[in-house]
């Protein structure tokens, strides 16, 4: 009996934490005298309510996703990478870029060479961080979210200076060319982009590699125990390193997808957020690829229904923040909640017995 | 009032062990009563009871003949009650006398009164005949006058009843002389006292009664005069215990292991000067000396995982020194660290997985240059847990769970089976139940039967005396000397262990 | 420069100042008690808030401090309640506590004014009393009375880290709280009231800069000032006096920054210099050489666990 209860503990701790969010979510919502359920069903009908609605919301999981993906590839390494959404937009800048200024190319080598661009302008902001850390053990996350404050005022920088474009009206980079759009797979009712196969191919290849490869287990050995794994002979710091530049490389291929697929070119102020979502959902699936497949596509109707909550039902799209920050905030106090939920089990049987 | 302290029906349940089960514990004022049993037995538990730090799940306790609750240290601290436990309680930064008073410090409304610290404990010492230097930062104190600090504590908070954890587990064989007259002169100044031990010499040198605890229970209690140290562990173990293994003739062929003249700095203390030694195949080499005089980086410059700076090393004819810990263990040197928790196990991972760590690289768990072979490793995982008696024996079981005993098995059991020429050992019976003690100590004795050279540390003397062949005493990062086990004496190693000086205080 | 530009970058030097060091100096109660606070922005903008919107409802800014002092010891309690107590994650907390912080702070705003940006409030810039100082007077009314305050806390600082027992207590319970919890002290009362402290002074910072800086409040308008204030304690090694003269380094960049763009240097785009407050920080970081100050121990110390 215990057994199955046990099992039930990875589910539901997200879940509680989950619900809790939106219970408080909703406070907010009562507190500037709208109906909680007035706006969440807004949100839901926003979100899933149409086909329409639900590819709109397939559409923004994918780049969450992939920003999900770079955070759980350096949890897997022990890093907690908070500068997943400074590397974002520095990646999409590098698409925005090469989707831009190279000129002549078949769409599908432009596509793929833009969004490689993305990748590498992402690990390359996570470099300097990475070289820091290897050479002189700095803490990580308060560099990661001084590069965050940079990254923005970097890309402002780019797009006002060296890459402005004469006679546009509004701070952007030129827009891309037409063959390096991202190709859509459905066009009826609404715009489905490729983004989304490219996701559950490196889904796929992040669950093999973690779980079956002799590097993967390697990885995750570092992340367990690194002074262990030290002393087993693995090189942590290599490690460690690369899933810091893997994990840039991932955030970047989030910003290139935005842009190449949803805007065409980078806005001044540029900073989705979904760096920060990826956290929470890296988190509460475990690390698990599957796991963050589904939690990044009820981020993404999050997001969408969010916005139809602002029009139709007056409540702020910022509550998503909000959100996301109670998440984090209980994940931080997870093992107490896992405790609770466990103790909450075993008193079930017991009822009518002793005290405890 | 004829008995300080009575204990009744004290039961401690944690979640995933019941530590004590319906202990009774007396003790009479002015005695010296020596509390002992195997690791893991529940001694410390009991005693953290009676000094506040946990609170019982059922079970009553009366100081001096009065019933007493106490919800924290602070209610022990004021029935007189004082503690010393086995990892020293100091601020390594703050001075000897801040630690002293640290809880009930010399105060004027919110100021703290360094200068008046500096004199209450100077009397102190003036009226128990100890010597402390009050301005001293204790980072700098050796361990033995760290000790003395410690009881000092104890005697600021006006305690009667004194307890001391595993006291003599870090002091040489003449600081634990000293501490012996000190607990003699503590007796005669009224003060009673309970000694946690496992080591029977102690228990016989020093205490009146012996009360034995097995797995949480008591066994009994008895006169010492009227008992034997063998008694006493038979009471302890509940069988006959046979540590040591057996060790057989063997040819000692050639070096396995060469050291020559290595030295190594960390930051900017040497931590190794100029260490030259052999071990030769089918040989056990123990090394004795007090915490941290280099034994620890000894065993991680051999093993690859830090490089001396000065002088080679030589695995047979390698030449070692500057290999990292990969190649190393690729040779045939399985290492158990010295911290388990810290170094050698990965707490999250199951027991398979843990079997592999520092291995999963060779051949025979590989499927192709990527790929983990899963069912070698499952099965090789199963071999493991039989031969070694690893509890509980399921491959998925997340190491964590296991007791230490079990943790330390998974580790001997990895690095035995890959090791080919050398096992490096350091403080392989640390926290360990006496079963698996028996079982890491038939290992190692059958690893050198069979010709490996074993490299064994331990900060027990009996034990590293009873495995031995040859034995090796560091100080202050120096091999002091070598000496063949079977004719050196504890005094002798006593006094490399110091420094060769024969005055315990520098 | 004239020296008349010399006092105007000198002013703005201290006002700029303010929030980081008042913040620096709650971190160093925190920190020095073992608990990582990367959760100081969140404290700030709260305090921002909360003293902004008060000041705007009642028309009194000192009000609007305290509830902004209120704030921030708010989301100092939420933090220890889960980092203390519960022995959870500190980094997580403290970066989800900005995230709720930053999403609560500007949805209200946006529900309460339309905007990210709130409509000028009452506020207490200005020392118009001092004026008749000779000499210095019209240079000190430019300052904030706050800066009073902040100038009372650090002497209380420097008394209470350096001799009282209350400072002793805490270097002790950041090295090791099983020493102290055997010398029968009350860990977690401990650490609870220097998180909590931590929330006040960076409330207040917050509150400082709503209505003591400027007189109104906007989205993420602590632009990242806790995190330097972080970076100012450990560089500082939670020492006071080192930790303030980190955090006015930091000031003097943001001035610097401030000053070249209200002068417009050529050729170098404000972007640029608005990040060399940042890019000061990661320098003084991988420059920080020389002896770590005592390690602190930053793990969850839990009740009653099998630990002894």
């Amino acid at each position: 009996m215990k057994n199955s209860k046990d099992s039930l503990v990875p589910i539901l701790t997200p879940v509680c934490i989950i619900l809790t969010a939106m219970l408080l979510a909703s406070g907010l919502i009562l507190a500037i005298g709208v109906n909680p359920l007035t706006a969440y069903g807004q949100m839901l009908k926003g979100a899933l309510g149409s086909l329409n609605n639900l590819i709109n919301s397939l559409n923004k999981a994918v780049p969450i996703c992939f920003a999900a993906f770079a955070v759980a590839v350096s949890t897997w390494a022990g890093i907690f990478n908070i500068g997943v959404e400074g590397q974002l937009v520095f990646g999409a800048f590098g698409s925005a870029i090469a989707g831009a200024y190279l000129e002549g190319l078949p769409p599908t080598l432009h596509v793929t060479l833009s969004l490689l661009a993305g990748m590498l302008f992402g690990m390359l902001f996570a470099l300097l961080p990475t070289v820091l850390y290897v050479a002189r053990d700095l803490n990580l996350l308060v560099v990661f979210i001084l590069m965050n404050s940079i990254a923005k005022l970097l890309i402002t920088f780019f797009i006002v200076g060296p890459f402005a474009v004469p006679g546009q009206m509004y701070a952007a980079t030129k827009e891309i060319q037409k063959s390096a759009r991202l190709p859509y797979l459905v066009t009826n009712p609404n715009k489905l982009t490729a983004g989304i196969l490219i996701v559950i191919v490196v889904g796929l290849l992040l669950w093999f590699y973690v779980g079956k490869t002799t590097s993967g287990y390697r990885l995750r050995a570092c992340g367990e125990n690194a002074e262990a794994a030290r002393y087993a002979g693995i090189r942590v710091k290599r490690y460690q390193a690369g899933a810091l530049l893997a994990g840039g490389a991932l955030a970047g291929l989030a910003g290139g997808i935005e842009v190449l697929g949803t805007y065409h070119r980078l806005f001044d102020g540029f900073s989705p957020g979904y760096g920060f979502d990826g956290i929470p959902i890296a988190m509460l699936a475990s690390g698990n690829p599957f796991g963050i497949m589904v939690g990044s596509f009820l981020f993404g109707a999050l997001r969408v229904g969010s916005t139809t909550m602002q029009s139709k039902a007056g409540v702020s799209s910022e509550i998503v923040t909000f959100i996301q920050g109670v998440l984090v905030t209980l994940i931080a106090a997870q093992y107490i909640i896992q405790f609770t939920i466990k103790k909450l089990a075993e008193h079930k049987p017991e009822k009518g017995g002793a005290k405890q | 009032m004829e008995t300080a302290v009575n204990m009744k029906g004290i039961t401690m349940r944690f979640p995933a062990v019941v530590a004590n089960d319906n202990v009774d514990f007396e003790v009479k004022r002015g005695e010296v009563h020596a509390l002992v049993g195997e690791n893991g037995a529940g001694k410390s538990t009991l005693m953290n009871i009676l000094y506040g730090l946990y609170v019982p799940t059922e079970g009553t306790i009366e100081i001096w003949g009065k019933p007493r609750h106490f919800s924290s240290a602070i209610d022990a601290i004021h029935a007189g009650i004082g503690m010393v436990h086995q990892h020293f309680m100091l601020i390594p930064q703050l001075t000897v006398a801040d630690n002293i008073v640290l809880g009930e410090e010399p105060r004027s409304k919110m100021s703290y009164l360094r200068g008046q610290a500096v004199e209450i404990v100077e009397q102190l010492c003036l009226e128990y005949e100890m010597t402390l230097k009050p301005k001293e930062i204790v980072s700098k104190i050796s361990l033995g006058m760290q000790q003395r600090v410690e009881i000092m504590k104890a005697l600021y908070r006006k305690a009667d009843i004194i307890i001391l954890d595993e006291p003599t587990a870090v002091l040489t064989p003449q600081e634990i002389d000293e501490l012996g007259r000190m607990l003699k002169k503590l007796k005669t100044m009224g003060k009673t006292i309970i000694i946690i031990t496992h080591k029977m010499q102690e228990v016989i040198d020093f205490s009146d009664r012996v009360t034995v605890l097995r797995r949480g229970k008591i066994v009994g209690t008895v006169n010492t005069e009227e008992t034997t140290a063998a008694e006493i562990t038979q009471m302890m173990v509940g069988r006959n215990v046979s540590l040591g293994g057996h060790k057989e003739p063997v040819e000692t062929t050639g070096a396995a292991l060469e050291v020559q003249h290595v030295s190594y700095h960390d930051g900017r203390v040497k931590k190794l000067k100029d260490i030259s030694f052999l071990i030769r195949r089918g040989e056990i080499f123990g090394i004795a000396g007090i915490d941290n005089s280099g034994q620890k980086e000894l065993s991680e410059a051999i093993a690859g995982v830090i490089h001396p700076d000065e002088g080679c090393i030589l695995l047979g004819e390698q030449d070692i020194t500057k290999k990292h810990t990969e190649a190393i263990k690729h040779m045939g040197v399985g290492f158990v660290p010295e911290d388990r928790q810290k170094s050698g196990l990965a707490l999250g991972m199951s027991i398979s997985e843990n079997l592999i760590l520092g291995y999963e690289g060779t051949d025979r768990f590989r499927k192709n240059r990527i790929l983990i072979d899963k069912n070698e490793v499952l099965k090789a995982a199963r071999e493991k847990i039989e031969r070694f008696d690893i509890r509980p024996p399921q491959v998925g079981a997340i190491v964590k769970t296991l007791s230490g005993g079990n943790q330390q098995k998974v580790i001997v059991a990895r690095e035995i089976s890959h090791s080919d020429s050398l096992i490096i050992a350091n403080q392989p019976s640390r926290g360990v139940d006496i079963g698996a003690i028996e079982l890491i100590h038939k290992t190692l004795v059958d690893a050198r039967n069979s010709g490996k050279a074993v490299l064994l540390i331990s900060l027990e003397l009996d034990e590293v005396m009873m495995l031995s062949d040859r034995i090796g005493v560091m100080y202050d990062g120096r091999l002091m000397d070598v000496l063949d086990a079977s004719k050196a004496t504890r005094e002798q190693i006593g006094l490399l262990m110091a420094g060769g000086m024969i005055h315990e205080e520098q | 420069m004239s020296q008349s530009m010399f006092i105007t970058v000198f002013v703005s030097i201290i006002r700029l100042s303010v929030p980081i060091i008042l913040t620096a100096l709650g971190n160093m109660y925190c920190l020095q008690a073992g608990i990582m606070n990367l959760g100081a922005d969140g404290m700030m903008i709260s305090g921002a808030f909360g003293a902004a919107v008060t000041a705007y409802f009642t028309g009194n800014p000192w009000l609007g401090v305290c509830v902004g002092i209120i704030c921030g010891m708010l989301i100092g309690a939420i933090h220890s309640l889960i980092s203390v107590e519960f022995g959870g994650m500190q980094n997580i907390s403290g970066l989800g506590l900005n995230m709720m912080a930053a999403g609560l702070t500007s949805f209200f705003c946006r529900s309460t004014f339309k905007t990210g940006l709130s409509p000028n409030v009452a506020s207490v810039q200005n020392m118009p009393w001092l004026a008749g100082i000779p000499l210095l007077g019209p240079i000190l009314t430019q300052f904030s009375p706050i800066l009073l305050i902040l100038i009372i806390v650090f002497a209380i600082s420097c008394y209470i880290m350096g001799r009282s027992v209350a400072g002793l207590r805490i270097v002790a319970v950041g090295s090791d709280p099983q020493t102290v919890e055997t010398a029968g002290i009350n860990v977690w009362k401990l650490k609870h009231i220097c998180v909590i402290t931590c929330g006040a002074l960076a409330g207040l910072a917050g509150a400082y800069l709503s209505v003591g800086q400027l007189n109104f409040f906007m989205e993420n308008m602590t632009m990242g000032k806790g995190m330097l204030a972080v970076i100012a304690v450990t560089v500082g090694r939670r020492r006071p006096v080192r930790t303030v003269i980190v955090a006015l380094f930091f000031g003097i960049f943001d001035a610097l920054q401030l000053q070249i763009q209200i002068i417009g240097t050529s050729g170098i785009a404000p972007e640029l210099i608005q990040a060399i407050p940042y890019l000061a920080a990661i320098l003084a970081m991988t420059f920080d050489f020389g002896k770590k100050l005592d390690d602190v121990n930053m793990n969850p110390y839990l009740k009653n666990q099998y630990k002894f």
